[in-house]
């Protein structure tokens, strides 16, 4: 019974989303039409431009933020979790504070340095600021991770000779890699949902990546309000993620769940 | 060997100071600005005139309300609704890891998409649960425009998308309280409802207390949901502070006011959780005293 | 041997004709439009004829959302971002002010030269410039008008307690539920309505860039409002009410009066529409002895003063502002013109025989404060006002705070103001 009404909660508002989505206009807006029709995906799929795009723009947004976040927060995580104690601890609560930060304050200095720096409308560009936020919750589970090795192995390693990188790259990194699979997905999850920084620093129609894209269509809504379109580019933006959820749910939930401990 | 680690951390460490601190140490000289187009846009020192509109802005103070408000009815509904959630998925039953799976989908999806969807179910009179009052017989709620309503239905889409995490976290403490607890806790035969206030509650505390700050911190910067939700209406009655610090930048042009108020929420957001943390550490210290 | 001679001659001038095709490509200039999409959508047929007209220019129009914020918010985002794809933008009245203060407008007057304005009708040539520079030229003229049903009486009210005394026997007879709708929603849509009735009992928004909230003219007026639905006059959900809504209600017959902009005539009088051929228009009341306003709300080109391409992006201005585009405009989307000799159109006056009225209409028609922090005097005054008709607060109380709040802002906002 009750987990009867857990994935109702859950799943209720997606599947009315669904539902609406199949339904013609006039159903929705009260009058007694039966039949499905695909027409709201149809238009949403040609419009201008086209919903492809958007999605294609979170992709390539949430593959950059998540080697660049990975790029750096792994040999910081290692330093971290090979610092003496002291200096670690105030460090690490220092990124956990940072994590816990809510990033929509910071959009107004990161506005003004994307316009400085000319990084305004790339989307590459936006890696920079999604990595600098996603940093603090990547060190925290790689370095708990990593304190989870034992040093006598990355002694023995030193005593046959191998340097940092070397030690890191076939003895470490190995051992991370589910702690580095969760932290990605998480990085992912993150730029993939992130708003106020996108919208302030994406202005082309055709370069907007989801979040700020939905936005836009709901601000476009004064005569008639376009609740099937609505309703199909939820599901359209939804997908990705449940398809995403579904085939990763391990690492993202012990990647949330490490966090939560070790942090 | 030492500076050899530090090197390794430079990089992370540069670009978590340009992203956190620099905005913070900006915000600061320019509240002493004025940017706005009456000055063409360019910065004019005004001394502390900024923290004085500030101090007698009414919107601000409202603002702070209805921001705190926000946060303390979903925080509390998310955590309760998290624990509960957390229990029974804790509970040994068949599809566990489906169910957990599918209880989570909330929190991945982005919060804007799923903004425009309760917007939709919230839609008077055509919404889902109107429709269902009106089949009843009942007159329709107007979720979003009433201002004694709509903050309510904000509330409930942001429950609605955050509880699956803090039902994490509160699971992954659960896991970690080792189970002959509560089997010496049977012998001794205390009810199940004692085993969790004896034993579960106190051992989750630590658990409970980050996801508090977490999502406490995350509610009083909310921003997304409701400018997509309600875009601060209706009568302006939820719009939080990050919202109005967005339209003091992006619809005035108004940039030095922009910095002050987004300071102003950070001393809020610092204030509180500061002072949740201290609580916490307060009463915990009195409880083992009295132990 | 000489058919190798040939086909190096055929290589040669295939070679040089891709080359000027190249170079001809080259030297077409972009010009790139930001429109609300109602207008992208209405000037669709333009785009296209001058495409095809204009070898060395490519229009394109890029449709901005529908709402008219949230059109300024994209167009204001990527010029803050000093990264705007756009030469010119399609604004509405009050932007004007706060685009040219930040710097981002073009004078036009060098562009466009100084008689540019004498074709204007009376009431459109307001709002386009100021400071000594014209930074606007205007494509399509609004202005508020009050619409009356001539199947429910003789002739319209022209003072606020005549148009109380019909709407009340109207209500008392049982012939319609309301007396008047308007737009009473926490917008621009509110401080639109409040001008016309503000200039109806006497007062004014600024004098001397001096609120004048607090006047007594400006109480009467919130004074009117309230009353309006304290009696019943004004159905209590107007404090939710944007155009659609108020012209909803009206069109199913539900109301005498209602306030809107000229679109709402054209869809009155469409086919379907139970009240075509039952509908009028006329200026907004007022007490006897002062002006029947109408607020004016024009749409019209500004070119940025970060184009690349300015001179073919004036070409587009006049092209699309001319008298044959404004009047293609009017025939086929119903839009009001701004110049003379379009309102004067004989093959049009037949058409539409309410341009005469659209003609003095506008030339009643009044603007809001032309000032760059005109976004939040306006943001301040709907606030307050809507928390009078929701009933949440005391008429005099609330507009004491606007005229204090409307001080304090003008006195602050950059500094020295």
């Amino acid at each position: 019974m009750a987990r009867l009404l857990l994935l109702l909660w859950s799943l209720g508002p997606m599947l009315w989303q669904l539902y609406s989505s199949l339904r013609p206009s006039e159903a929705l807006s009260g009058v007694d039409a039966g039949g499905w029709t695909l027409e709201h995906y149809r238009q949403l799929l040609q419009g201008d431009p086209p919903f492809l795009t958007y999605l294609i723009n979170s992709v390539v947004v949430g593959g950059s933020s998540t080697a660049l976040t990975l790029a750096l927060a792994v040999p910081c995580a290692y330093a971290l979790s090979r610092l003496g104690r002291r200096q670690a601890r105030s460090l690490t609560a220092l990124v956990a504070a940072a994590a816990a930060f809510p990033a929509v304050l910071l959009f107004l200095a990161l506005l003004e340095l994307a316009r400085d720096w000319h990084l305004a409308n790339q989307l590459m560009a936006l890696s920079l600021p999604y990595a600098g936020l996603c940093l603090p919750l990547a060190i925290l589970l790689l370095q708990a991770a990593f304190a989870d090795i034992p040093m006598e192995l990355e002694e023995a390693a030193l005593i046959e000779g191998m340097g940092l990188w070397q030690r890191l790259r076939w003895i470490l990194l190995p051992l991370m890699a589910p702690a580095i699979a969760s932290s990605a997905l998480l990085v992912f999850l993150f730029s993939w949902n992130e708003y106020p920084i996108a919208l302030t620093w994406l202005s082309r129609t055709e370069l907007l990546t989801l979040a700020p894209a939905m936005a836009r269509i709901a601000g476009s809504s004064v005569y008639t309000i376009p609740y099937g379109a609505f309703a199909a580019a939820t599901v359209l933006g939804s997908a990705p993620l449940i398809l995403l959820m579904l085939l990763f749910q391990r690492q993202i939930i012990s990647g949330l769940t490490q966090g939560a401990i070790k942090g | 060997m030492r500076w050899r680690l530090w090197l390794l951390m430079a990089p992370a460490l540069a670009l978590l100071l340009a992203v956190f601190a620099a905005p913070l140490l900006h915000y600061l000289w320019l509240s002493t600005q004025a940017q706005t187009v009456l000055t063409g846009l360019r910065p004019q020192p005004i001394g502390a005139q900024q923290w004085l509109r500030l101090w007698n802005d009414g919107r601000f103070w409202q603002d702070t309300w209805q921001t705190l408000r926000f946060s303390a009815a979903s925080v509390s509904l998310e955590m309760l609704l998290g624990l509960v959630v957390a229990l029974l998925l804790n509970q040994p039953l068949r599809g566990r890891a489906l169910l957990r799976t599918i209880s989570l989908l909330p929190w991945a999806l982005p919060t804007t998409v799923m903004a425009l969807g309760w917007r939709w179910i919230f839609n008077d009179p055509y919404g889902p649960i109107n429709r269902l009052l009106a089949w009843l017989g009942l007159g329709a709620i107007p979720f979003l425009s009433n201002p004694a309503i709509t903050w309510m239905a904000a509330v409930g889409a942001d429950t609605w998308k955050t509880t699956p995490f803090v039902a994490l976290l509160l699971l992954a403490g659960l896991q970690t309280i080792p189970a002959d607890l509560y089997e010496a806790a049977a012998l001794e035969g205390a009810t199940p409802w004692q085993a969790l206030q004896r034993i579960t509650l106190p051992l989750l505390t630590p658990y409970v207390l980050i996801a508090l700050l977490f999502r406490l911190a995350q509610a009083l910067g909310v921003f997304d949901l409701i400018q997509v939700l309600t875009g601060g209406g209706p009568a302006g009655s939820t719009e939080s502070l990050a919202l109005y610090a967005y339209l003091n930048a992006m619809r005035f042009l108004d940039f030095g006011y922009s910095a002050t108020l987004l300071l102003g929420s950070f001393a809020i957001l610092l204030l509180l959780c500061s002072t949740a943390a201290l609580a916490w550490r307060w009463s915990s210290r009195l409880q083992g005293e009295l132990r | 041997m000489a058919l190798r001679w040939r086909l190096l001659l055929v290589t040669l001038t295939a070679a040089l004709l891709i080359g000027f095709g190249a170079l001809a490509r080259a030297r077409v200039e972009p010009v790139s439009v930001l429109m609300p999409a109602p207008f992208a959508d209405a000037s669709a047929d333009l785009v296209q004829e001058f495409n095809s007209s204009h070898q060395g220019i490519q229009l394109t129009v890029t449709r901005g959302p529908l709402e008219t914020e949230a059109v300024s918010d994209l167009a204001i985002s990527s010029l803050l971002l000093e990264n705007s794809p756009y030469d010119l933008l399609l604004m509405d009245v009050t932007w004007t002010p706060k685009y040219a203060a930040a710097g981002w407008l073009e004078p036009l007057e060098s562009w466009l030269g100084t008689d540019a304005m004498e074709d204007l009708a009376a009431g459109a040539e307001l709002g386009n410039a100021f400071s000594g520079h014209l930074w606007r030229f205007p494509l399509v003229a609004d202005m508020g008008l009050l619409y009356w049903r001539t199947d429910l009486m003789e002739a319209p009210p022209r003072t606020p307690a005549e148009l109380v005394a019909i709407s009340r026997r109207l209500q008392r007879e049982s012939r319609v539920t309301w007396g008047y709708v308007w737009q009473g929603k926490q917008y621009e849509g509110l401080s639109c309505v409040y001008l016309e009735v503000l200039r109806g009992f006497g007062g004014s928004w600024l004098m001397d860039d001096q609120p004048q909230l607090d006047s007594p003219a400006a109480l009467a007026a919130t004074g009117w409002l309230q009353d309006l639905v304290r009696q019943g006059v004004t159905p209590a959900a107007v404090a939710n009410m944007g155009e659609p809504e108020a012209l909803q209600l009206f069109q199913a017959g539900d109301a005498a009066f209602m306030r809107n902009w000229p679109y709402a005539w054209a869809e009155l009088n469409k086919p379907e529409s139970p009240l075509r051929g039952k509908v009028a228009f006329t200026t907004m009341v007022s007490d006897v002895g002062n002006p029947h306003a109408a607020t004016q709300g024009s749409w019209g080109f500004s070119l940025l003063a970060g184009s690349k391409h300015k001179a073919a992006a004036v070409e587009v201005l006049r092209y699309l502002t001319s008298a044959e585009a404004q009047k293609q405009l009017n025939l086929r989307w119903g839009y009001t013109p701004t110049r003379l000799s379009v309102f004067e159109d004989p093959e049009l006056l037949a058409a539409n025989p309410a341009l005469g009225d659209l003609q003095q209409a506008l030339a009643a028609s009044v603007l809001r404060p032309l000032s760059p922090v005109y976004a939040q005097l306006s943001d301040l005054l709907y606030r307050e006002l809507n928390t009078v008709i929701t009933g949440d607060r005391a008429d005099q109380t609330a507009m004491q705070q606007v005229q204090s709040n409307s001080e304090r802002l003008l006195r602050t906002s950059g500094g020295q103001g």
